[in-house]
């Protein structure tokens, strides 16, 4: 497993891509153990083109996920720690005079790393924050009238403690609806723990990661992904469990436009892992909660981590009653 | 027994009951059959199935019963009609006490059926209909019901309550769906076979024997059942017939009774002629119906002519010979339930010149008496004529005596020895009978020649013919006048010739003939050219009453736009029906696909979320190593690309991965039934 990054055709099948897929899921395994239904959501979110979010308390291997990944996929990687006095301009990057040429010149911030770890995202002032919107959502930045373009495949993987809120400043939703995914890890299992202590001692949890993939394979993934067939009824299914959503007593404000093209990228990377090319309905469902459950706004008044559980439970309800195409 | 399973046993032998009635009311079965379905529907609606054990046995009931029903068809006491439908129910009553299983159920429908078409052969009336109808909705809630108990699990309730109301409105849709359909689609008469007779209303009720017998009580005076129809041309157009209708006459009186002198006259012919007729005679097309009950052809006074004999029989219509006898009667040559024939008789006021044909015999036989007569009939006749010697004139003189000095009464109790001497000098009051011989015999003390006659008195018009009732059946005295042949008198008070019956039972037959004719028109002799009638009567613009001359409106009746109007709302409400049925989505064919699969999956009984969809299932059993998923892995695969991958099933490739699971169903079934037989000892 020590080859460097393959060249891989242009098009690669559904077949090979599930066994890409499968390759860079199986050394975040060995990152982060104990968790195949998390890398897996990581690896489909990335494959999709989308941003995660990892919501958890700290010490359960956020960091570590977001490491791995850079490692097994060969990207360049930046750690941004958000702080309450992080400003724009320490992310983004800013004109530099260049004494030589007597010009400005730009210098690249931490963004400009195909993966981006925005630790403890919500600690930076809203205004920080904002300056990640454009990057995400267009992959490019604009400075002082230039227009700066980020590295392909552009990722953001940022983290927030959902438990100490205090000193934060809570994700606006605008914010919240760019990232494609939310998830949490949790805590492993004893058995894993137990496991953790016995072999890995003192040693840094990368070690065994390998590069197994790079941009370009990142890059042939997503585009094979995109075009992926998505069936009329699949896609009325989606719009369906959208107006549920929007219907629904218990949601004041449902699922947007974005997030249902969300929900169809995450669906589309989704049929990948069963090597087809051509969405199912179960491919929905299996990704509906994850790239919805932050998106929706209840109408009760609970926050964090329950307010994500009950939007979870309240989709599976919509899930269930809105008929899936057979 | 689950509740429902009850109430649908009940709903099916009631139906079954109610196709054994709509043969029954034709009154042809034999009465043991009667009693023993009655029985068996009974004991089955109590919910004893004495038949429940021991099947083969009993069958061999039914063997005996169709030993004893084929030799009753042998000897010609039974209709093989009639037999065959006597079989059909007590078919049906062996299987209502057989164990219900669903064998039986079919059985019992079945049986309805037959029982329902023998109905038709037996008789086309109203109750039939009724019987019929009741039929169907019984047996289709019967069978709904049973679809709804086998698709609830067992040990479940079937949900009676909420079932019956959606089948109630079905059948009720259903019903008045067929009557539409009957109304409004060209269809064949059901009665091909010219116009049926049936009983109705039990067995006949008049007819003519060879002697009438004085005493004994009129009850026939007050039957309102009709006997005979009869149109006449031409038509007098009164409301009621002032006419008699003649049977037969009798020449003797023995002190008791009359007879004549008997015989055949003629050989068997199409045509009788009785005796010349002239310019001007009246036609009559004759119906006799059931309750007549005779063989005797009437017509009225005084006939010429009879012909074109047709019997209406359960098996069709064929035309018969008829026969003369004596007494002037004519037979015919069959027996039957009904008939049909022509009549021609001549106009009233005497028979032409029939005196000189009569043989000497029979003019000797008009003037006998009966040996021991009361001396007082010749003193008193002698004593009322005063000498009075002209036939007609002292027969109508005699007639007014009995009248003014006699009561009409029906209700004469216990024989006498002299009923004429009872009925002239001691009870002074009698029937139509006593005054008839009265005065016939009065008039031969005188020597007189006169004889009794019987047949009918009356006719009431309905649409444009004329019924004669029981009721009407009637005696009285036809008396010889030289030159001019018999003259018919009648001794009876003129109210109590017609029928005696109450006016309110005969308003109620009448009512009921009137829906049995509208039924037979509207239903049993319905046809093709009876709907074009419809049609064509609906937009025929209306007459205007009292000025036949006014040019007919040029606009279409009101009547035509109400019809249009509703045939416009029909044709809408099917056009929304249907457009909504054409824009329903149809299922895809991988759909149907995937319907045939989960059946499969749910004979492997294999444990599964309520939605779980069959890529979930196929995912989990994977996950689980499931001895099923192999076999199952590329049947959902194809199923999804030919669903949402556009890739659609080649031709018979459904049918092979069915194939397929199914025997990777049976060989997991076979495996696991050999896991539980193998002995647990070998493990251990």
């Amino acid at each position: 497993m020590n080859q460097p990054a393959r060249v891989l055709s242009p098009v690669p099948s559904p077949a090979s891509a599930r066994s890409a897929m499968e390759r860079i899921a199986t050394q975040l395994g060995r990152a982060v153990q104990g968790k195949e239904t998390q890398t897996q959501l990581v690896v489909t979110c990335l494959v999709a083109g989308g941003h995660v979010l990892l919501e958890d308390v700290p010490g359960v291997g956020k960091t570590t996920l977001a490491e791995a990944l850079a490692r097994t996929c060969g990207l360049s990687f930046a750690r941004v720690q958000f702080t309450a006095d992080l400003m724009p301009a320490d992310i983004l990057g800013a004109q530099v005079f260049h004494a030589q040429s007597a010009t400005f010149q730009f210098r690249p911030g931490p963004l400009f790393r195909q993966l981006v770890l925005a630790d403890e995202l919500n600690r930076a002032p809203p205004r920080t924050q904002s300056a990640l919107l454009e990057a995400m959502a267009q992959g490019q930045v604009s400075l002082d009238g230039s227009t700066h373009a980020l590295p392909a495949p552009f990722t953001v993987v940022a983290t927030q403690n959902p438990v100490d809120l205090s000193g934060t400043y809570p994700l606006p939703d605008s914010q919240l609806d760019r990232f494609m995914v939310r998830m949490s890890l949790g805590h492993p299992a004893p058995e894993v723990e137990a496991r953790l202590l016995a072999t890995r001692g003192g040693s840094p949890p990368l070690e065994g990661v390998e590069t197994v993939s790079g941009p370009e394979e990142v890059a042939s993934l997503r585009s094979l992904a995109s075009e992926l067939k998505l069936d009329a009824t699949v896609s009325e299914y989606v719009v369906r469990l959208a107006t549920a959503t929007r219907q629904h007593g218990d949601i004041e404000r449902g699922a947007s436009t974005r997030a249902v093209l969300a929900l169809g990228a995450a669906s589309r990377a989704q049929a990948l892992w069963e090597a087809r090319d051509f969405v199912t309905p179960g491919d929905v469902r299996a990704v509906l909660v994850p790239c919805w459950a932050h998106r929706v706004l209840l109408r009760s008044a609970v926050q964090g981590v329950t307010a994500r559980d009950e939007a979870a439970h309240l989709l599976e309800e919509i899930s269930r009653k809105v008929p899936a195409p057979r | 027994m689950r509740p429902g399973t009850r109430l649908r046993l009940v709903l099916r032998d009631l139906g079954s009951g109610s196709a054994f009635a709509s043969m029954a009311v034709s009154g042809q079965l034999p009465t043991w059959t009667l009693a023993l379905y009655g029985v068996a529907l009974v004991c089955a609606l109590a919910g004893r199935r004495l038949f429940a054990t021991r099947a083969k046995l009993t069958a061999l009931l039914l063997l005996a019963v169709a030993g004893v029903l084929g030799m009753n068809v042998l000897a010609g006491s039974v209709n093989l009609v009639v037999a065959a439908c006597a079989f059909a129910g007590l078919i049906a009553a062996h299987r209502l006490l057989s164990a219900p299983d669903p064998a039986t159920d079919g059985q019992v429908q079945l049986s309805g059926l037959l029982m329902v078409a023998g109905g038709a052969a037996l008789s086309g009336e109203i109750i039939y209909g009724l019987f019929l109808v009741a039929f169907g909705v019984l047996s289709s809630l019967s069978l709904a019901l049973g679809v709804v108990e086998a698709a609830v699990p067992e040990g479940e309730p079937v949900p009676v309550r909420q079932v019956m109301r959606p089948l109630a409105v079905g059948v009720g849709f259903a019903v008045a769906g067929a009557v539409a359909f009957f109304i409004l689609f060209p269809r064949l008469n059901w009665n091909m076979m010219g116009p049926r007779v049936s009983p109705g209303l039990g067995a006949a009720t008049t007819g003519f024997s060879n002697t009438v017998r004085l005493g004994g009580a009129g009850t026939i005076k007050g039957n309102p059942r009709i006997v005979l129809r009869a149109s006449l041309s031409p038509d007098p157009g009164n409301a009621l017939l002032d006419a008699y209708w003649v049977g037969r006459t009798y020449d003797i009186f023995d002190g008791q009774e009359w007879t004549s002198v008997s015989g055949v006259r003629s050989a068997s012919q199409r045509v009788v002629t009785l005796r010349p007729g002239g310019e001007s005679l009246v036609h009559q097309r004759v119906e006799l119906l059931p309750a007549y009950g005779g063989r005797t052809l009437v017509a009225l006074e005084t006939p010429s002519k009879l012909g074109n004999a047709v019997a209406n029989t359960p098996m069709g219509s064929r035309r018969v010979a008829l026969q003369e006898l004596g007494g002037g009667e004519v037979r015919f040559q069959e027996p039957s339930l009904g008939y049909t024939y022509e009549a021609y008789s001549l106009p009233p006021g005497g028979s032409g010149h029939e005196f000189r044909d009569l043989p000497s015999d029979e003019q000797d036989a008009l003037l006998t008496l009966p040996e021991g007569l009361d001396v007082r009939v010749g003193q008193t006749a002698a004593r009322v004529l005063n000498g009075e010697r002209e036939p007609l004139a002292a027969a109508r003189k005699l007639a007014d005596w009995l009248q003014q000095g006699h009561a009409y009464t029906l209700e004469l109790s216990g024989d006498v020895a002299d009923p004429l001497a009872d009925f002239l000098f001691e009870r002074k009051a009698g029937h139509c009978e006593h005054f008839a011989t009265a005065l016939t015999l009065m008039l031969r003390t005188q020597g007189i020649r006169a004889r009794l006659a019987t047949g009918f008195f009356g006719g009431e018009r309905v649409d444009g013919s004329y019924i004669v009732r029981a009721g009407d059946a009637h005696a009285w005295t036809h008396v010889l006048v030289p030159g001019r042949g018999f003259v018919t008198v009648d001794a009876t008070p003129p109210a109590h010739r017609a029928s005696q019956s109450s006016q309110v039972l005969q308003q109620l037959l009448s009512f009921y003939e009137a829906l049995e004719a509208r039924w037979r028109s509207a239903i049993v002799d319905y046809s093709f050219r009876d709907q074009m009638d419809v049609a064509r009567s609906l937009v025929r613009p209306p007459r205007k009453r009292g000025d036949p001359d006014a040019p007919p409106s040029r606009m279409p009746p009101l009547r035509a736009w109400g019809a249009a109007l509703l045939a416009g709302l029909g044709a809408y409400a099917a056009w929304r029906l249907l457009s909504r049925f054409l824009e329903r989505e149809r299922p895809h064919e991988a759909t149907r696909f995937v319907d045939a699969v989960e059946a499969q999956l749910a004979s492997a009984r294999i444990d599964r979320r309520e939605d779980e969809s069959l890529e979930e299932l196929d995912a989990r059993l994977t996950r689980e190593h499931h001895p099923l998923s192999p076999a199952l892995v590329p049947v959902t695969r194809r199923y999804l690309e030919a669903r949402f991958g556009g890739r659609p099933l080649r031709q018979g490739e459904a049918e092979q991965l069915l194939g397929t699971l199914k025997r990777a169903i049976a060989a997991e079934a076979r495996r696991t039934a050999a896991e539980s037989r193998e002995p647990r000892a070998r493990a251990s």
